[in-house]
């Protein structure tokens, strides 16, 4: 069971693995001379070497290449460098029948990575208690305490994954995007399989709310407070300045909700930021130029989605964030927990924008792909379920792959989880006692950001976290794997 | 029936040849499927690959290049046999770098699809991961090295189809590998992307530019019925 | 993740199994032998060795899933360039890199292998699932093929390499 090394003096918690999160992580906590918390870290212990292997390929090969690093969002990879190829292959706009069906794809895979995150992985802390058992605090679990969130569960991914496979040919990994277009438009017997649902979809993420609501209410010191601080946020918006989570301009705000920058197109990204290696991690730490690596760290995804849009173009996914924004007292929202809430209300726009996709006849329209005069260089953004995700390539002449550079959603939140660890390591650890409630807490706080450490489809597995306990020195005093 | 027709049974079915036809030749015109990876129906047979070896009146034999013989005793669909074809699958699978999982040939691939229809669940042979050049310096065609199989199809086009010399192979055994005929890569040689050589390939060796993946997945050549189902459609139902 | 693509078979699974670890629960290690371990993913560095191994003694059927576990997958594309050329291109250089960068090389981080390597040549494998992913279909019939004591046998639908 509990593995403790004591040596003499020094000390280090491990946790290994963190459990229900996509991947591998790892989290190392160090002590002072004082015996307080002086550091915690996050370790990614994954590499790929996408940047580098993708050298070579044909361009066009990139959206169906790319997405195989990741089971969980493929579609926001395969989305995202299709964007990229379209810039690549001289196409600025593509056709409202090839734009929509990669929208309604990009809803389906929100709308599904969403649900997964909150009932498979998260509903558990939630409904059945941080502390509750091991064997129970799984979701057959929750589909036993509570069969109709498991029905929830199932069918808001089920009916994700089918828009998925009516638009791209599979639930996991489609083909729907190539350069300039796409390869097929919404047959009508698919369209009005989905119609057949959509309501009931709906009305199941707006029941899921309201529940999830109600652990709020009943938990409201813990759900402000729990590894939370004030940071800055990232996201695109759309013209209008409304929530759009497949286009428009990198928009970025600090605590106080003061634009830090807005408008920015995605070919210009890297004036903005910029990324810094740590030796003990594989994950990249990016933060804002301008400020600096110690003011410039900010955080993406749901919540991030929330606060840096003005509204939702959507009606029951916006009076939804009216109301969470009221959270924030006319500030931005920044509890850690909100997270979970926010993804809840970015499931509802999902599947209010499904709705109206569903009835919109362009989607049967013939005219799928353009053409254009080749460019050397590309870039793309896209908001994907964990947030913003940067995809940038150049190509040579002969229409190989020469360069890329990706920034994924949970890069992006890379510093934030580390703080939320640390915050989480001093209210939690006592002495040198690494407790159950620790490493549950811990978890938690890493959860709540979804991180979607590697090759995500890799679940069926081991889901690693150790925590090590160091002492001033850096030695190990301790290491727990939970069990 | 003529002299001129030939007679002889193929997993015990009888079937009938025209004097002059190969093995394979009597029947895909049949109905009957023999696996094969480097025969096409419009090439000169060149019995590179081995996969439609039979046995034949006892010995193992290449369908392609065997020609039909009165009364002959073909084995086909057997057990050993279909090891021994699955076995050169895995080989060729291992050689070279097969990615289906974003191959723009998947889906349209004779190689993969031959391993779907021998049941190849996975290659348990070392993979070799070549790494061999990708030769784009043609403005239209990609010769991608790394998935090239020695099934010699784009050099018999390219000689008897095209009337050209593009292809061919050099050195070898393990080392065999395809070469063209130019200093600079194949944007240097005469091929063009309306050659029948740029058509042929069964795999994702020779492939034409900005041409990939226009193919929604289920409607690719393969993924609905296994390959051979055209030539076994062709078998009138027996009563 | 594609395992819950039975959707709401996964009901009838919980009544046919006892699932003794998956990254949906907690359980972190095993405690017991089990009947049937569903391997995912090729083997880059020690860490993965070490569970395919701890997998292997624990498990009395192993089935390997899916194109990383049976091929390394896109992840293997690396083994044709090498790691250390992968390693510098990632952080040594690219437009958003602050300084010079650095290899990570904490202690804290497993040792990476110098090829991504197919679970099969690491460990002995009794069963293989091909499919990038395999459909829930495909993995719901090779896991009750298991669960009653037969063979797997996927339909050609169900039988795919991508």
């Amino acid at each position: 069971m509990t593995d403790i090394e004591l040596s003499r003096g020094p000390r280090k918690i491990v946790i290994d693995p963190v459990t229900r999160v996509e991947g591998h992580g790892k989290v190392t906590i160090r002590l002072n001379e004082a015996g307080e918390v002086e550091q915690a870290r996050f370790h990614v212990v994954e590499f790929r070497g996408f940047e580098r292997f993708i050298q070579g390929r044909m361009y066009w090969e990139v959206p169906v290449i790319v997405q195989r690093l990741c089971g969980i969002c493929p579609v926001s990879h395969h989305l995202g460098a299709a964007k990229a190829m379209d810039v690549i292959a001289g196409v600025d706009q593509v056709t409202p029948t090839a734009e929509k069906m990669r929208r309604l794809m990009h809803y389906g895979q929100v709308l599904q990575s969403n649900a997964v995150n909150f009932f498979h992985l998260a509903s558990p802390d939630l409904l059945l208690g941080f502390d509750a058992p091991v064997e129970q605090r799984n979701i057959i679990g929750v589909m036993n305490a509570f069969p109709e969130v498991g029905k929830w569960a199932i069918f808001i991914r089920k009916f994700g994954q089918q828009v998925i496979a009516a638009t791209g040919g599979r639930r996991i990994h489609p083909r729907l995007c190539v350069p300039g277009g796409v390869n097929q438009n919404l047959s009508i017997e698919n369209r009005d399989m989905l119609r057949k649902d959509v309501d009931q979809i709906v009305q199941w993420c707006r029941d899921a709310l309201e529940l999830h609501k109600s652990f709020v209410h009943s938990h409201e010191a813990l759900h402000e407070n729990f590894a939370s601080f004030p940071s800055s946020y990232m996201s695109l918006v759309g013209a209008d300045g409304g929530m759009d989570l497949y286009d428009g301009t990198l928009r970025a705000i600090d605590a106080d909700n003061t634009p830090i920058f807005e408008g920015v197109q995605p070919a210009d990204y890297a004036d903005y930021i910029v990324e810094e290696v740590r030796s003990w991690s594989y994950m990249k730490f990016p933060h804002i130029r301008s400020l600096g690596r110690e003011h410039g760290w900010y955080r993406v995804g749901p919540l991030a989605q929330l606060n840096c849009c003005a509204f939702i173009g959507t009606p029951i996914a916006n009076a939804a964030r009216t109301e969470f924004m009221a959270q924030g007292r006319g500030g931005l929202v920044h509890s850690t927990l909100s997270y979970h809430w926010a993804r809840l209300i970015c499931m509802i726009h999902c599947a209010e924008k499904i709705r109206e996709l569903l009835f919109d006849d362009d989607l049967q329209g013939t005219d799928l792909v353009l053409t254009g005069t080749r460019r050397p260089e590309g870039v793309a953004i896209i908001e994907a379920p964990r947030g913003t995700l940067i995809h940038h390539y150049t190509v040579d002449d002969n229409d190989q792959v020469s360069g890329a550079n990706l920034i994924v959603s949970t890069t992006n939140n890379n510093e934030a989880m580390n703080r939320s660890v640390k915050q989480v390591a001093v209210e939690y650890l006592t002495g040198h006692e690494i407790t159950e409630g620790l490493l549950n807490h811990i978890e938690v706080a890493i959860r709540a950001y979804d991180p979607c450490l590697s090759c995500a489809t890799h679940a069926i597995g081991q889901m690693p976290l150790v925590v090590t306990l160091e002492d001033a020195d850096g030695a190990v005093i301790a290491t727990r794997v939970k069990q | 029936m003529d002299d001129a027709t030939i007679r002889f049974t193929v997993d015990g079915i009888e079937i009938e040849a025209v004097a002059g036809q190969t093995v394979i030749e009597a029947c895909d015109a049949a109905g009957i499927y023999i696996p094969r990876l480097c025969h096409h129906p419009d090439l000169a047979p060149a019995g590179q690959c081995r996969v439609c070896t039979c046995t034949i009146n006892g010995r193992n034999g290449a369908a392609c290049v065997t020609p039909a013989m009165q009364g002959m005793v073909v084995e086909n669909e057997t057990k050993p046999l279909n090891d021994d074809r699955r076995a050169i699958i895995e080989m060729l699978f291992v050689e070279g770098n097969h990615p289906c999982v974003y191959c723009v040939a998947s889906g349209d691939c004779e190689l993969q699809a031959l391993g779907y229809r021998l049941g190849l669940d996975a290659p348990k042979q070392p993979y070799l991961w070549p790494g061999r050049p990708l030769d784009t310096t043609h403005p239209d065609i990609i010769l991608d090295h790394d998935r090239c199989i020695l099934c010699s199809r784009c050099i018999r086009a390219s000689r008897m189809e095209d009337g050209k010399t593009v292809f061919g192979f050099e050195g070898r055994g393990i080392a065999m590998r395809l070469n063209v005929d130019a200093q600079g890569g194949l944007g240097e040689t005469q091929m063009a992307a309306i050659d029948r050589a740029a058509s042929v390939c069964p795999v994702a060796c020779i492939v034409i530019k900005r041409d990939s993946y226009k193919v929604p997945n289920g409607k690719r050549r393969f993924d609905v019925s296994p390959i051979g189902s055209d030539i076994e459609a062709k078998r009138m139902p027996r009563t | 993740m594609s395992l819950l693509d039975i959707d709401e078979r996964i009901l009838e699974l919980a009544d046919l199994v006892d699932l003794d670890r998956s990254p949906f629960d907690d359980k972190k290690a095993f405690d017991r032998p089990v009947d049937v371990g569903f391997i995912e993913g090729g083997c880059a560095n020690e860490y993965n060795v070490r569970t395919l191994r701890d997998f292997r003694r624990h498990c009395r059927i192993l089935v390997s899933v899916g194109a990383c576990a049976i091929n390394g997958g896109v992840p293997a594309m690396r083994n044709t360039i090498g790691l250390k050329e992968c390693l510098e291109a990632v952080y040594l250089g690219g437009p958003t890199l602050e300084g010079g960068g650095m290899i990570p090389n904490d202690e804290d981080l497993p040792l990476m292998l110098d090829r991504v390597y197919p679970s099969h040549e690491v460990v002995r494998i009794d069963y293989f699932l091909p499919g990038c992913p395999p459909s829930g279909e495909a993995i719901w019939e090779g896991l009750s093929a298991l669960l009653t004591g037969r063979e797997p046998a996927l339909p050609y639908q169900l039988f795919k390499y991508e």
